[in-house]
């Protein structure tokens, strides 16, 4: 967990002292809408006349026209969308008058970019509507000195300033020269709006991006193409930790359009005039393969390191009645549906990369520290994420790019293919989680003791890593309950996959508190509301039970299952309705209902959540990564398998309305989805979860 | 390497390519149109989909000394200014999130009521069984969809 909370929270400072240096220094602010501009192409301009750029992120055109330049990446989570709302929210202009343009990695201008942990919104909240308050300000102070009257006269509304008869009015195109030379307020001297006055915020607003999206004309980062750019694909290793002996390119170069076969630090890249090529050279290329110390890896041997790491669980109360399970969880591969990939141009005083990047600041830095220039000989572009979930932390498919590009001296797109992304991942390791209880004779819970143990990476970890051998939060007041987390050896890269040790701490809780429940001869949901010890919590346990029917009868065969999560500064609860027929489980519905606080964007919030629970229902019954050979079994879809929307449930999503600040939405949607999967399986079959993804031969 | 001829969004094209390149990398690698996505190369994600005389082909499984006369229509062509029913409900609904499977979506759809404008939910599901959406969209997209060939449920 440390690890992480250091990221963030250091992102989040660096960034209020970035938006504060250039809300104070106005120099910087043209810089920053010429970067912009020049590296993303932007074409805002229109009617002639001075562009009003009092900070980094916000520009107004002098035909009313505002510009925001988003500092985190869009990795699906709706960030571009979001971060504008908050800017146009303080800033009271029209929504319709908004576009965005995404900041290439530039610490001195924006601070830390990057995003993970749940922190768009977060992080941004405060920020970024003080940066709308503060150009609003100007603007009001612009036509103050227009009308020679007391700023406190005039009013705002979508992108005008009005005199205080209301009639009167100058749109904020009109004010940009004159807002231009006006002082720039100092950060804490902006006052920002009350809740109640909210127009944009709350307000269910669709994807900016959306008609780029639908009419092909959105660009991730494997549809850059710059002038004289080839395209490589890298053979790499078949194990973890092995490496080049040597190869044999003979007939990779006779493949038509191969251009060059190379070793690099990953393996073995064959570069050619198109993609196709790349992939039909590597097809022949021979390699010849030192598999180094995993060799003989596999997930048997990886379980029965995790098993001898237990430890003897402390004694439960005399008398108690005792019950005990283990839970197995495999490996995950985050699978974006965008393999990893990065296009740069290495040249002698410079390298320019586009890619799409949870961390735009640390791949920059990290290219910086490659090549050995100085941070503004590297122009590092963040293009459109087509999915993170963690996997993007991390930047290899940035090494690699620069790699090749700095040996064939030419521009190079370096292409992972699915089965590259799927056998080279940091993956959510795999855990064997052994749980023991106990209850009294009245039924109260008198003992819990949680032990899960995780393998750890091999010498590679993604970001957010370090979480996993912590111990859980727990939310329920049992007396004496203990919590155990410990990493082994287990010679396969390892990161933080959405919502990562809550992927396995929290579902085993939620599975066993389930399981005590019924040793009690006790509901879950009420055993699980009497222990809690959050009101917001059990709020949306209680929602989720309500909204579910829970306790109404069901047909015959079919089961709900609930359970619930806090973390990322929210709270989550689900009930899902499956029925098990034979080998197959069946699901019916999913309630899914969430407390995040201020809800910026509702309908943000609902995808995250349909989002989270398509992840819970996807691992709950489908996928896996199986080590074999120290390397990855699976290599694409068919293998390694996911929720398609002929086997999902109707998802419903209610969101609890709040004033509090915002809390994270990426991630909290997920831990109890696949521990409700698990408990409605129980409630279903009268069989018992102890291995994931499950299956009903496997049940107990 | 051989020359092709093909009929792109309405407009003819010539491409140098080996015969088995799929069309997909014809698409991005040749012609410029990214908006067909690579996902997995096996034709088991549906990213890549396009049409070709109208059905749903995964364009990574389509050799494009195969192609021929068949006219094939991309996420860029299927409307001229991004107005085609099914573009803007994907807009309303709010379908995306990442973003990079949904034009393989919206073609599956295109596909699906060219040939039949008012499937059956059921019809509906076994198209898009095919298609993998990471993200999970999938409640938006059944509900955009079902808008679109006015299902009812």
């Amino acid at each position: 967990m440390s690890d992480r909370k250091d990221v963030s929270r250091r992102s989040f400072i660096q960034l209020v002292g970035g938006v504060g240096a250039s809300l104070a220094l106005g120099s910087f602010s043209s810089l920053a809408c010429a970067a912009v501009d020049a590296s993303l192409g932007d074409k805002t301009a229109k009617k002639k006349g001075v562009v009003f750029t009092p900070n980094a992120l916000v520009c107004v055109d002098p035909d009313g026209g505002v510009t925001v330049t988003i500092v985190c990446p869009d990795a699906g989570q709706g960030s571009r969308t979001v971060c504008a709302m908050l800017v146009a929210e303080e800033l009271d202009v029209d929504w319709h008058a908004v576009k965005v343009v995404q900041a290439p990695a530039n610490q001195a201008l924006y601070g830390y970019e990057g995003i993970g942990g749940s922190n768009t919104v977060k992080s941004q909240f405060g920020n970024l509507r003080k940066v709308g308050a503060a150009t609003r300000l100007m603007l009001v102070a612009a036509a103050a000195k227009t009308w020679n009257v007391d700023p406190d006269t005039l009013k705002t509304e979508k992108g005008h300033v009005f005199a205080s008869d209301g009639k009167k009015k100058l749109a904020y195109g009109e004010l940009t020269a004159v807002a231009a030379a006006m002082p720039v307020p100092a950060t804490d001297a902006v006052a920002l709006k009350k809740a109640e006055d909210f127009k944009i915020i709350g307000k269910a607003t669709t994807r900016v991006d959306n008609p780029d999206v639908v009419t092909g004309r959105a660009i991730y980062g494997l549809d850059v193409k710059v002038p004289g750019m080839v395209y490589a694909v890298i053979a790499r290793t078949p194990a973890f930790g092995a490496s080049v002996k040597g190869f044999d390119d003979s007939a990779a170069r006779r493949v038509p359009g191969v251009i060059e076969v190379l070793q690099v630090p990953s393996g073995v890249a064959v570069v050619a005039q198109n993609t196709w090529a790349a992939i039909s050279g590597r097809k022949v290329l021979k390699v010849d393969w030192d598999l180094g110390p995993n060799a003989d890896n596999d997930s048997a041997k990886i379980l029965e390191t995790m098993k001898a790491a237990i430890v003897p669980h402390g004694d439960m109360p005399a008398g108690a009645k005792v019950i005990e399970a283990t839970f197995d969880f495999p490996y995950l591969s985050h699978a974006t549906m965008e393999p990893m990939n990065a296009v740069a141009d290495v040249q002698d005083d410079h390298c320019t990369v586009w890619t799409g990047s949870q961390q735009p600041t640390s791949a920059h830095d990290g290219v910086v520290r490659q090549l050995g220039l100085q941070p503004e000989q590297v122009t590092l572009n963040v293009m459109l994420l087509g999915g993170g979930f963690g996997r993007r932390l991390s930047n290899e498919y940035v090494t690699d790019a620069v790699n090749v590009s700095k040996a064939i001296k030419k521009p190079v797109k370096v292409m992972w293919t699915r089965e590259d992304d799927m056998r080279h991942d940091n993956y959510r390791p795999a855990c064997h989680a052994d749980l023991k209880g106990a209850v009294d004779a009245s039924g109260n819970p008198v003992g819990w003791s949680h032990q899960t143990i995780t393998p750890d990476g091999g010498g590679r970890r993604g970001g957010g890593a370090g979480s996993f051998g912590g111990t859980p939060d727990f939310h329920y007041n049992i007396p004496g309950k203990t919590m155990r987390g410990a990493r082994v050896a287990g010679g396969v890269p390892t990161g933080a996959w959405r919502s990562v040790e809550h992927t396995i701490q929290s579902v085993a809780n939620e599975c066993f508190i389930d399981e005590l429940a019924h040793a009690a001869g006790k509901d879950p949901f009420e055993f699980r509301k009497a222990l809690l010890d959050s009101d917001r919590l059990r709020n949306v346990l209680e929602t989720a039970a309500e909204k579910s029917g829970w306790g109404t009868a069901l047909p015959k065969g079919r089961g709900r299952g609930i359970a619930c999560f806090a973390g990322y500064g929210s709270y989550a609860a689900h009930v899902i309705e499956l029925s098990v027929e034979g080998k197959k489980i069946n699901l019916h519905r999913a309630v899914c209902v969430v407390d995040c606080g201020t809800a910026v964007n509702p309908k943000g919030v609902e995808a995250q959540m349909q989002g989270a629970c398509t992840d819970g229902l996807s691992t709950a019954l489908r996928a896996a990564i199986t080590i074999d050979k120290g390397g990855v079994v699976e290599g694409s879809w068919p293998d390694f398998q996911w929720m398609t929307l002929d086997a999902m449930p109707k998802v419903e999503v209610y969101i609890i309305p709040s004033a509090e600040s915002p809390g994270g939405m990426g991630e909290p949607g997920y831990p109890s989805a696949p521990a409700a999967v698990a408990n409605a399986v129980f409630a279903a079959s009268g069989k018992r979860v102890r291995k994931f993804p499950i299956k009903v031969e496997e049940l107990v | 390497m051989a020359q092709f001829r093909i009929n792109v969004n309405g407009t003819e094209k010539s491409v140098e390519a080996v015969p088995d390149m799929p069309l997909l990398w014809v698409l991005r690698d040749l012609l410029d149109l990214t908006g067909s996505k690579y996902g997995c190369g096996i034709g088991a994600c549906g990213a890549c989909t396009v049409m070709l005389d109208g059905a749903e082909a995964q364009s990574c499984q389509v050799p494009v000394s195969t192609v021929g006369n068949k006219k094939v229509i991309t996420i860029e062509g299927l409307s001229k200014d991004g107005n085609h029913p099914l573009q803007k409900a994907w807009i309303e609904h709010d379908v995306p999130q990442c973003g990079y499977c949904q034009a393989g979506q919206v073609m599956a759809a295109a596909a699906l009521l060219h040939k039949n404008p008012h499937p059956t939910e059921a019809e509906i599901e076994d198209v898009f069984g095919g298609h993998i959406c990471r993200c999970g969209t999938y409640q938006r997209i059944r509900d955009a969809v079902m808008s679109v060939a006015e299902v009812k449920r």
